[in-house]
């Protein structure tokens, strides 16, 4: 549950996690999930020009009036909107609290409407033959196919996720199919993006893990202790990380990569590194794309925050067009 | 009781959702190394700014659905703590069977958190309804075993009993099991911390990532007044309820429940969630077994 400031959505792009990270600490603001309970939305870091559209996407579901702010970014072709913020973290913090209250709103770069033409067959697309309907707006009815774990016959579900995704690492553009919460198949259409060093410390590759097992607070903790020394052994802090328990909340064997890590292996040489006040040791993940099939939701974004940013973009040729699917 | 109960039972789940705002912000903080003071501040802040935010929509939802679920999910919690006596004879509903109508209330809170997921037609909320009946039908049998166990004793499936059966030993004690298991179903009611697979962190907020403006308000609402209605009825079936010496029945009632959202909240930020199909697992093979295992020892010791 959100406590804190001014609830704010980062889109965050590249050389920034760090110092996003930074901004979450400052009690003037929340950084939420979803833009549907920002009040202002914070364009953060290097921006890929072909992420355009995703951003617009997301300007759209600010509710009104919305506000956007720069904040140690470029503005791409046509985003003539919003103020730019100053550079350091707290007086960043500090105006963009003060933008949810003055803004006087700005126009959607998007036509509000539909993604494709009606084809639908029947008043509510329930028509035609076999009640197929048509394909109403581009969509045509979800069908089930063969399921790779239990053979439980489901509805596939086709989207692509990313790049604005806070759970997962900024960039990141997978083309992914799901039958319930089970992933199917992956297409990686983009790398992340490279970020500044302070994202690459243990301190911070552990407080994104700790985000998707629901500590938050802990992780708080974490890019605390980063901002003061990321070089200074952390004992205390690793155990109290380790006392919650959460080797044993990750299942073993998932995501082996090339040395035969897995998810917890990689997790908890991240914990003996902070421990030490050392860099954690370097792991190859193979094929990315296969590693993630057959993975529930939540177990991929755990393999995903396993890895460096830097990890993951070596494992991807970006832009790779990288097929993978598994046996039907 | 009268209808008069109806604005004390209101305020009853005000001043204890107050109370877990207060409570969640302080566990935070400390956790976090920071002051608990900006993090409270902002969340009353936060909280009226939402009420007058603006509605944002999703393509083609289930509109009616997707606004009553709040509602849905904030009546139940009114009807569970309906049942919950504050004192001798004073529970807003008087039923022979009223814990069976608490266990109602547990099983149709998975049916709203699914409307609740699914009515946006969005993918995000989708996968985190889903989840949820996974793993909410696995934590309904250990509860009914739990709740049975409790009854065992008093002799009787009305709540007002089962705290009268408790005069002499407290259920806590007499079944050591059973509030430890009853606390996880609480936790998955109430969407939090280890059990929180509907509204969860890695879907961006999940059955509620599309929610905006004053329906998310309403839902987060709806989510802390089922903690209070739970908390009451954990104090009231493990910790003696109302029982106690020299205060009266009502703010016994209030203090233990709010030990129970004590440990409710320091559960939620200090265990981690394990993803779906362990969880799963490890419900149907380790706590369904060991909850039989307690209702088998509640049994023995009630003859």
């Amino acid at each position: 549950m959100a406590v804190g400031g001014t609830p704010v959505f980062v889109a965050a792009g590249g050389g920034v996690l760090g110092a996003v990270e930074a901004l979450r600490l400052e009690p003037a603001l929340t950084l939420v999930a979803t833009p549907r309970a920002a009040q202002v939305l914070v364009v953060a870091g290097e921006q890929r020009p072909s992420d355009r559209i995703a951003l617009a996407r997301i300007h759209a579901q600010l509710f009104e009036p919305r506000a956007t702010v720069w904040w140690r970014a470029d503005r791409p072709s046509g985003f003539d909107f919003g103020t730019g913020a100053p550079e350091s973290v707290s007086d960043a913090a500090a105006f963009i609290s003060a933008q949810a209250t003055q803004s006087e709103g700005e126009a959607i770069l998007l036509d509000d409407g539909p993604p494709n033409p009606w084809e639908g067959v029947g008043p509510y697309g329930q028509g035609g033959n076999g009640m197929m309907g048509g394909t109403p707006y581009g969509r045509p009815m979800a069908m089930t196919t063969d399921d790779l774990r239990d053979g439980l016959a489901l509805d596939a579900y086709s989207a692509t996720f990313g790049p604005y995704l806070t759970q997962w690492p900024p960039g990141l553009i997978m083309e992914t199919t799901l039958q319930g919460d089970v992933i199917q198949s992956v297409r990686i259409v983009e790398a992340p993006l490279a970020q500044d060093l302070l994202a690459a410390t243990p301190h911070l590759e552990l407080a994104r893990l700790l985000r998707l097992l629901e500590l938050p607070a802990l992780a708080d903790r974490l890019v605390r202790a980063a901002l003061a020394d990321p070089a200074r052994a952390a004992a205390g802090l690793a155990r109290a990380v380790r006392w919650t328990g959460l080797l044993a909340a990750i299942p073993s064997a998932l995501a082996r990569d090339e040395s035969g890590g897995d998810v917890r292996s990689r997790t908890a040489g991240r914990l003996d590194a902070l421990s030490a006040g050392r860099p954690a040791d370097p792991a190859a993940p193979g094929d990315l794309a296969a590693m993630l099939i057959g993975l529930e939701w939540h177990e991929a974004a755990l393999v995903l925050a396993s890895f460096s940013i830097d990890e993951l973009r070596g494992a991807i040729a970006s832009p790779a067009v990288r097929m993978a699917k598994g046996a039907a | 009781m009268s209808l008069a109960a109806f604005p004390f039972l209101a305020f009853f789940l005000a001043l204890g959702a107050a109370l877990v705002v207060v409570l969640d912000a302080v566990a935070r903080a400390a956790l976090a190394g920071a002051p608990a003071g900006p993090y409270l501040a902002g969340t009353f802040r936060h909280a009226a700014m939402r009420l007058s935010g603006q509605l944002v929509t999703t393509e083609a939802p289930d509109r009616a659905n997707w606004r009553l679920a709040p509602a849905w999910y904030g009546a139940l919690a009114a009807a569970g703590l309906a049942v919950v006596p504050f004192g001798e004879g004073m529970a807003l509903i008087q039923l022979p069977t009223s814990i069976v109508l608490w266990g109602a209330v547990e099983a149709l809170v998975v049916v709203v958190v699914f409307l609740h997921g699914w009515s946006p037609n969005a993918p995000f909320p989708l996968i985190g309804a889903y989840r949820y009946v996974a793993t909410g039908l696995p934590v309904m049998l250990p509860s009914m075993f739990v709740l049975i166990g409790a009854a065992l004793p008093a002799r009787s499936l009305d709540v007002l009993a089962i705290v009268e059966s408790q005069r002499e030993m407290w259920n806590v004690v007499r079944q050591p099991l059973g509030l430890p298991l009853f606390l996880i179903v609480g936790l998955s009611l109430t969407l939090r911390g280890p059990m929180d697979y509907a509204d969860s962190a890695d879907l961006a907020g999940g059955s509620s990532a599309e929610d905006s403006g004053p329906a998310r308000a309403m839902w987060q609402a709806a989510r802390l007044a089922m903690l209070v209605a739970f908390s009451a009825m954990a104090a009231t079936v493990f910790l003696g309820g109302y029982l106690g010496p020299l205060l009266p029945g009502p703010l016994w009632l209030a203090l233990k429940t709010a030990l129970v959202l004590e440990l409710m909240v320091a559960a939620t930020h200090l265990l981690p969630r394990m993803p779906v199909s362990r969880m799963v697992t490890f419900l149907w093979v380790v706590l369904l077994p060991v909850s039989f295992l307690h209702l088998l020892a509640a049994g023995l010791v009630a003859l």
